[in-house]
């Protein structure tokens, strides 16, 4: 279990390389997709626990951040990528994802979905093919919307203590579009995540 | 004779997977480039009520109406280019597909809600060549959703409400002030408090019993949300006191609110069982000022107003004036 915990310098070096790869193509396919380039910062890979990820959740309750999460399973790995909308506007997102129906709190949520899907569906399509596997996804869900954000990372929902966390920030050039895309990989897919890395670094 | 065998053995693969495709309780439809029907299977059959036979090769929009082609073009081109999945929900869309319900007894919902997953479909080239829709059938989930919500919002407004007068408790009142007690820090605005109480209730219960004060708290309640304006909040603090918040609303006007509620109560005679009462309320009225320290500062300077309408004989609006400071608000 502890060595699930921390990052060898090699294990940070191959996450971050096979990140910034991922990361290189989803720009391209959505800047194709989008007509519009996409600005990705640099992937932050990182160990965090339920608290570190609380915060993170903690803007979505005011109104100017919404939080999308989406599950995946494949290969033995799985997780949630969740995706916070920092001071994003649904007219530009809309024009951006050449949504045309008339924004109301429902289509709002429906492009916000759409959104995720694409943004992370890229970011993940990525990292799958380095890893060699392949990732099924459940529908986005839209946080905050049938579960109490306060209640869903707290110490006794939440059955895992420290995880593996690959942060990357996107901006869309040219619209107010800003977003963080948090990957949370499951604690008990470390060891399966680290074997792969392990064949990788050979 | 071993190809023969084999070709055996692929027609046998080939039937069981078949089989699984059409008999699987999903609806599964399977899309070429221009978006005409390859495959229906048994579920999209038995709920649409449409043989595969005279939808296969028919364009889906035509046949389906009532599916959004702009929209449907939308979600299908990320899968093309990105060759990942595309999701739709009952939340977002209720359905895809209207289908109607099929239950007569246990069937809660009109038509059928669903789940849609959009998943690209390579040819042997690897190239995408069409979309498989997979349909689930959500009724049940939804309408559970639908109605714990709804049960949800229920609970919400009962715990918020006082029970005899319908009015908003103290802490659901509380919690109001306290948030436009944060608000106005931030923007300065005018919002003024009214805190007011009946008269020697105590005489009423004593004199009539308890039924008849009840009479009165209701009546004085009903006379008091008859007077207020939609964008005020009033509440039932404690036994026989009540509050209004007003927001955007200078404490003059505040006062011509409090008079209107005082005079109709006083022209008013309660009746319960045959017994007429007549009563009358005291009122303090307290504007919002830079220098309140807290929401409770803001309830006592308020209740001092009050207690200065008691002192002078009742039945009367008092204000409340702040010490002078920075601000350039107006009092009378």
């Amino acid at each position: 279990m502890t060595q699930t915990t921390v990052l060898s310098e090699d294990q940070r070096d191959c996450l971050q390389e096979i990140s910034n790869v991922a990361m290189g193509q989803a720009g391209d396919h959505l800047a194709r997709l989008l007509n519009s380039f996409v600005v990705l910062s640099i992937p932050h890979v990182a160990i965090l626990t339920p608290a570190d990820i609380a915060m993170a959740v903690q803007a979505i309750d005011e109104d100017s951040v919404s939080g999308i999460c989406q599950g995946f399973i494949g290969g033995g790995i799985a997780g949630e990528a969740m995706l916070l909308f920092n001071d994003t506007s649904f007219v530009d997102l809309a024009k951006l994802m050449k949504f045309e129906e008339e924004l109301n709190t429902l289509t709002e949520r429906e492009l916000l979905i759409d959104s995720t899907n694409i943004l992370v569906g890229a970011m993940l399509r990525g990292i799958a093919e380095q890893l060699d596997i392949e990732f099924s996804f459940g529908p986005p869900a839209i946080m905050g919307q049938h579960q109490q954000l306060d209640k869903l990372l707290v110490s006794k929902n939440v059955r895992w203590d420290h995880t593996l966390v690959v942060e990357v920030n996107y901006k869309i050039e040219g619209y107010n579009v800003q977003c963080d895309l948090l990957i949370v990989i499951t604690q008990s897919s470390l060891p399966r995540l680290f074997g792969k890395l392990a064949y990788l670094l050979d | 004779m071993t190809g023969l065998s084999n070709n055996n053995d692929m027609l046998n693969d080939f039937r069981w997977i078949m089989d699984i495709v059409q008999n699987v309780d999903v609806g599964l439809v399977l899309l070429d480039k221009n978006y005409d029907i390859q495959l229906w299977n048994n579920f999209m059959q038995n709920h649409s009520s449409l043989y595969a036979e005279e939808v296969i090769g028919k364009n889906l929009f035509e046949t389906f109406p009532e599916i959004n082609e702009k929209w449907f073009h939308r979600k299908v081109e990320s899968i093309y280019l990105l060759k990942n999945s595309a999701f739709t929900t009952w939340e977002q869309r209720p359905y895809l597909f209207r289908f109607n319900n099929y239950r007569p007894i246990t069937g809660r919902a009109e038509f059928m809600y669903q789940n849609s997953t959009f998943i690209p479909i390579q040819d042997l080239t690897g190239e995408i060549s069409s979309i498989c829709l997979i349909v689930y059938d959500v009724t049940e989930q939804a309408i559970n959703n639908l109605e714990l919500e709804a049960a949800n919002d229920k609970l919400e407004t009962i715990s918020q409400t006082d029970g005899l007068t319908g009015l908003l408790n103290r802490k659901a009142w509380e919690d109001l002030l306290n948030k436009e007690f944060d608000r106005l820090q931030r923007y300065k605005e005018q919002c003024s408090l009214i805190i007011f109480d009946i008269d020697h209730f105590k005489k009423v219960n004593d004199s009539y019993g308890h039924p008849a004060g009840d009479e009165v708290i209701r009546r004085v309640a009903n006379i008091t949300q008859e007077c207020v304006r939609k964008t005020d909040f009033s509440g039932r603090y404690g036994g026989e006191e009540y509050v209004v918040l007003l927001p955007h609303t200078p404490v003059s006007s505040a006062k011509i609110l409090a008079e209107r509620i005082r005079k109709q109560i006083e022209a008013e005679t309660i009746s319960h069982e045959g017994i007429s009462i007549k009563i009358t309320v005291s009122f303090g009225l307290s504007e919002y000022n830079s220098s309140l320290k807290s929401a409770t500062a803001w309830i006592d300077s308020a209740d001092r107003a009050l207690y200065e309408s008691k002192e002078n004989g009742r039945n009367r609006v008092s204000i409340f004036s702040h010490p002078a400071t920075e601000t350039t608000d107006k009092k009378d």
